[in-house]
């Protein structure tokens, strides 16, 4: 009984995940008369799959050329990604191993303020990180939107791993002091190399957020730091070329898609519990 | 240790101090525009690389479509900036940033017109592509911010209120004399100025206009069938009752060369809220509440008031109501500006009637309806408001026609672009009598005939393979509306797009039933009446003495 | 909360502060910005910060349009999250419980997350579009009755709710799938030892385990999907009427088409203010539910 469900729940969820994609898939190859003219599903039988969808994206043809924003975007992923794992492991590990607060304003309250950082409609944000970019001389910068990226992940950071370093036990750290580390050499030495799991999911998340940010990149940026999905939404003319739209989307899963299989063998290595023992 | 909890206790203090102080910054920051920042360098002169009067070939550039590889070539012009002209302008060294919509409309012509402007100077030009959606806010945002990341910007033409003080002057030697925009026809002149100084430099024109399938109105079958429905006889609509009477009739019909497959509706129209439907709109209402005799305003009357809930534009909108239940393609009601022109260039309705792009579409090479298409007028009306006696007055002829000359697409060299020369250069050059023949021949540019050269049959039956009749009932309806009085414009005044906005809103709620036409643009018009004290009334007025030269020109 | 006293302040600040310092550094400008724009009159003819004091506020507080858009938020929000709850955890115990090429189905189904979502709304916006997109084009195969997928109420939330659901689930499964992983084996081993039932252990020992990780994972979650942008722009433009308009849209267009720059700053600084609220409730609620049987 359980054993069907659970087969069935793969089989369903599995195909409601692959139908949008695999639709993304076909509507790239199609040419613009088999998208506009009426509903088309089979390539060859229902209509002649062209590449041009494709070729519009990749420079070939002329139309756009998606790798210098691919390289904009790995670049930015990658660095405010770093630096927001780094910065956000630290605090992570204080707000879980310490008392920190004033008066009523406690620990969770502190980790409730990263937290609340999301909570601000991006849009808003917009104009006054346009003044202090342009203050700062760093619009259509890489450091610019790193800046602006980390903003945005550290609260995801800070506030998936308070959660996991709340997990491991406290006697691994006192272990570690007892055998003559100070708190930094016992975080770096110890409880780090333990946390690879949480600290993959910490990491997977930012590169996505960061990955996909579209407003600040669509704002704060012109030319030479423009992002892929900036790229992207800017292939939407006054036509909508569904088929070149479906091809961007997919060119801009694929890296990701090869990321996720490398931090999922982070995730899946384990756990805290056999550590732990 | 001692000295390591000083040296954190120095840290949090210099760090709190920085954060006093960035407060302190905010507070009293100001964002506001900034002073005009100069011309520029602007070129070294070199000899002609182009020969006069030579060949100019864009066959040989990226991305243009096979089907227009045969008519991509012509010869270079004779005026300003011709290709000869241009190449005795050296540019090397110096970067000029663009920014445009993404291609085909607008942005194509600007990367394939700038890499020849490349090739011809040496100045690298730019272009900095974002969604259309996008391009008011991303102007403005950096506008207000006193800074312009762009030497040339692309724009739609009915945002000229709200732009006007950020944009550079265009000098009179390009819109006069052997200037390339000398021979643009006066009314778009005007549309690209702003209290008598050219402000967008002129690309494009626009206008709304009808398009209709002849396989059901020159139809024998469709005529009899409509005789026997309705005892009217079918002819080319006159009026909105005609038209609507036409679509609820021919809803669903099959029509002589239908593509097979595809269902057939009365009229694909723009009813997406967020998605220009308001320029759709005012087609719409256009004929009912612009009447000749009203010399105060379409929009406003003479103390400001406005006139969006008056009974002409109720009549609009309920007609307009009524289209969406009867007789639109399914799920025509959420049909934004990209919809519309799709849906009609695969056959999929017998009326449409807002901009050209729908027009190209069927008129494609690979168009499943090319051939029959017509243009004409759009509909007028037996009847027109006016707003000063309170009364619907006759129209002399029996029929009220009233062409709303739609906004469309233009450019202008920001005042904070510091390197002003080099973007007259550009734009010249953009527009020059080569490059604006090779955009109209290719269909999808964006650019459609502004100047009187462009009115000629021959061009557009032997460049774009036209069909003949085609293009005389295209050409015929664009002169008609240069020609013509009691045309309606756009709201060229701050604030165009808080007031279209509010406007979409009130449509989008009768549309959707949530209201009934009067209580939506009884609603509509409080809050057009905010937003005058939001903006200031006497800057509005002030603003709307251009739109009424226009109106009662 | 409990936590562990490591008597040295040195390193206690140490840790926390670099992290917290870059935070404020980077989001204190734009925050003062915002409430010092609030109070000002800057809009489309008028860039500056002029002041005009509670004028906004006042405005904002009649804007009828703008709560009705925030009572539709709670019940969206609300409706998306318990859904993305119950099937990321569904899909979670599935992927814990070991399945048959494991790695392969855990990616897959990571995939949704991972792809940008204004364009995955053009891509749904294409499945449902009522006359050329695949939904009714399947329903017409199937010799089906199409559906009003956009222009009607009821379809159109459910076009949002799916295309929120398809894309966001993932989040959840895999916070709770970390969770999962992480959890120490002696409970169940003890409940194994009892004879309790897979569903029985799942209420006594999985759920209030996974208590904490689930609080969190909601708030974030509900954190992002108040922000709901994408898919109501692209797939039915806050239509018909304004029956999906959420407040980060109605934000979104004073903004952007309007350039109400403080008005838009009001606004989403009230929305600030009831998220913070809400969320503050629902994390005490949270906290009390998970207490009496956590440590």
């Amino acid at each position: 009984m359980a054993k069907t469900f659970r087969t069935l729940f793969i089989f369903v969820w599995s195909l409601f995940v692959l139908t949008p994609l695999s639709w993304a898939v076909v509507t790239s190859f199609k040419p613009p008369a088999a998208v506009n003219n009426g509903v088309t599903f089979i390539p060859w039988v229902q209509f002649k799959p062209t590449l041009s969808g494709w070729k519009d994206i990749l420079g070939i043809s002329g139309y756009a050329n998606l790798f210098p924003n691919l390289w904009n975007s790995v670049v930015i992923t990658t660095f405010s990604t770093i630096i927001s794992v780094i910065f956000g492991c630290f605090a992570a590990y204080g707000l879980s191993r310490f008392n920190y607060g004033w008066k009523f304003y406690k620990n969770p309250d502190i980790i409730f303020f990263f937290v609340s950082q999301r909570i601000m409609p991006p849009v808003v944000l917009s104009i006054p990180f346009f003044l202090f970019l342009k203050t700062l001389h760093l619009l259509d910068t890489h450091l610019g939107m790193i800046i602006i990226n980390i903003a945005g992940l550290m609260p995801i950071v800070v506030w998936l791993l308070v959660d996991f370093f709340n997990q491991i036990p406290r006697e691994i750290d006192e272990l570690a002091r007892l055998e003559g580390c100070n708190p930094f050499m016992a975080f770096l030495k110890v409880i780090l190399p333990i946390s690879r799991p949480g600290l993959s999911v910490a990491a997977t998340f930012a590169v996505i957020f960061a990955w996909n940010d579209l407003f600040f990149a669509l704002n704060l940026t012109f030319t030479n730091a423009k992002t892929l999905p900036a790229a992207v939404v800017a292939l939407n003319g006054t036509v909508t070329p569904f088929w070149t739209l479906s091809a961007s989307a997919l060119f801009t899963i694929i890296p990701l898609v090869g990321f996720a299989f490398v931090a999922e063998r982070f995730l899946s290595r384990g756990g805290f519990a056999g550590a732990s023992r | 240790m001692e000295k390591k909890r000083v040296n954190v206790r120095l840290v949090s203090s210099v760090a709190t101090i920085a954060l006093v102080a960035s407060s302190v910054a905010t507070w009293s920051l100001t964002a506001a525009r900034a002073d005009d920042a100069g011309m520029g360098p602007g070129p070294k002169a070199k000899a002609a690389s182009f020969p006069a009067g030579g060949t100019v070939d864009y066959t040989k550039q990226p991305y243009t479509p096979d089907a227009y590889k045969g008519t991509a070539i012509t010869k270079d012009g004779n005026r300003d900036c011709s290709y000869h002209n241009t190449s005795m302008k050296d540019y090397s060294g110096q970067t000029l940033h663009v920014l445009a919509p993404p291609p085909p409309n607008m942005g194509e012509p600007m990367e394939q017109h700038g890499a020849e402007f490349t090739k011809l100077t040496g100045g690298k030009v730019v272009v900095d592509h974002v969604d259309v959606g996008s391009l008011y806010s991303k102007a403005q945002t950096a506008f207000q911010s006193g800074i312009s990341p762009w030497d040339v910007v692309v724009n739609f033409s009915t945002w000229i209120g709200d732009f006007q003080q950020d944009y550079y002057s265009i000098p009179t030697k390009y819109t006069t004399g052997n200037g390339e925009l000398a021979t643009m026809l006066p009314l778009y002149k005007q549309i690209y100025s702003w209290n008598g100084e050219t402000k967008l430099f002129g690309i494009d024109a626009d206008r709304h206009f009808l398009k209709y399938r002849t396989d059901v109105i020159n139809d024998p079958t469709a005529q009899a069938f409509y005789k026997q429905k309705t005892g009217q006889t079918l002819q080319v609509p006159q009026t909105w009752t005609q038209y609507n009477l036409m679509a609820k009739t021919f809803n669903g019909y099959a029509a002589a060369h239908q593509p097979a497959g595809v269902p057939f509706s009365g009229s694909v129209e723009i009813m997406k809220r967020d998605d220009l439907m308001w320029s759709a709109f005012i087609n719409r209402v256009a004929p009912y509440a612009k009447n000749p005799n009203v010399k105060t305003g379409f929009w406003f009357d003479a103390n400001m008031t406005p006139q969006v809930n008056n009974p002409g534009f109720v009549r609009g909108l309920t007609e307009f109501v009524d289209a969406a239940k009867n007789y639109i393609p399914q799920g025509g009601q959420n049909f934004g500006l990209s919809d519309e022109i799709s849906a009609y260039g695969a056959g999929k309705g017998l009326f449409s009637y807002t901009w050209d792009d729908a027009w190209s579409q069927s008129n494609q090479p690979d168009s499943p309806i090319k051939g029959y298409v017509l243009a004409a007028p759009n509909p007028g009306a037996e009847t027109v408001w006016n707003s000063n006696t309170k009364k619907w007055d006759t129209p002399a002829g029996g029929v009220n026609r009233a062409p709303y000359i739609a906004w469309g697409w233009s450019s202008a060299i920001p005042k904070y672009s510091k390197n002003k020369q080099m973007a007259l250069d550009f734009l010249c050059f953009f527009a020059n009598q080569a490059n604006h023949q090779i955009d109209l021949s290719i269909g999808r540019t964006g650019v459609n005939p502004s100047r009187s050269a462009d009115f000629t049959e021959a061009f557009w039956t032997k460049n774009l393979g036209w069909g003949k009749d085609a293009t005389d009932s295209w050409l015929a309806t664009l002169k008609t509306y240069s020609s013509a009085h009691n045309r309606v414009f756009d709201l060229r005044v701050p604030g165009n797009g808080q007031f279209m906005s509010a406007l979409a809103d009130g449509v989008a709620q009768a549309l959707a039933g949530q209201a009934t036409p009067q209580a939506a643009l009884d609603a509509v018009a409080a809050k057009w009446k905010d937003i005058e004290q939001q903006i200031g009334v006497d800057k509005i007025k002030a603003a709307y003495q251009n739109v009424l030269k226009l109106e009662n020109s | 909360m409990q936590t562990y006293k490591l008597t040295n302040t040195y390193y206690k600040r140490a840790f926390l502060l670099p992290g917290l310092i870059l935070l404020v550094a980077i989001i204190i400008f734009p925050l003062l910005f915002t409430i010092r724009v609030s109070l000002a009159g800057w809009n489309v003819s008028h860039a500056g910060l002029d002041f005009v004091g509670g004028h906004n506020w006042a405005r904002a507080f009649h804007d009828r349009l703008f709560w009705d858009s925030m009572n539709r938020l709670l019940i969206f929000s609300f409706f998306t999250t318990i859904l993305q709850y119950v099937l990321g955890f569904t899909m979670a115990m599935v992927a814990w419980r070991g399945i048959a090429s494991r790695r392969f189905f855990r990616v897959l189904w990571l995939i949704p997350m991972m792809t940008t979502p204004s364009v995955m709304a053009i891509v749904w916006r294409s499945i449902f579009r009522e006359d050329i997109g695949a939904a009714n084009g399947i329903f017409h195969g199937l010799g089906l009755h199409p559906i009003a997928w956009s222009t009607e109420i009821f379809p159109a939330t459910f076009t949002i709710i799916i295309a929120e659901v398809w894309q966001w689930t993932p989040f959840m499964f895999l916070i709770l799938l970390a969770g999962l992983l992480s959890l120490p084996k002696e409970p169940f081993l003890a409940a194994e030892i009892d004879g309790a039932s897979a569903w029985k252990t799942f209420w006594r020992v999985t759920f209030p385990m996974m208590a904490p990780i689930s609080a969190g994972a909601i708030v974030i979650r509900l954190i992002e999907a108040s922000k709901i942008f994408d898919s109501i722009f692209s797939l039915t433009s806050a239509g018909p009427g304004n029956a999906t308009e959420t407040p980060s849209y109605f934000v979104w267009k004073r903004y952007f088409t309007e350039f109400q720059i403080s008005y838009g700053a009001t606004l989403s600084l009230i929305y600030l203010i009831v998220a913070i609220i809400v969320l503050t409730i629902i994390g005490q609620i949270f906290a009390r539910l998970s207490k009496p049987k956590g440590d």
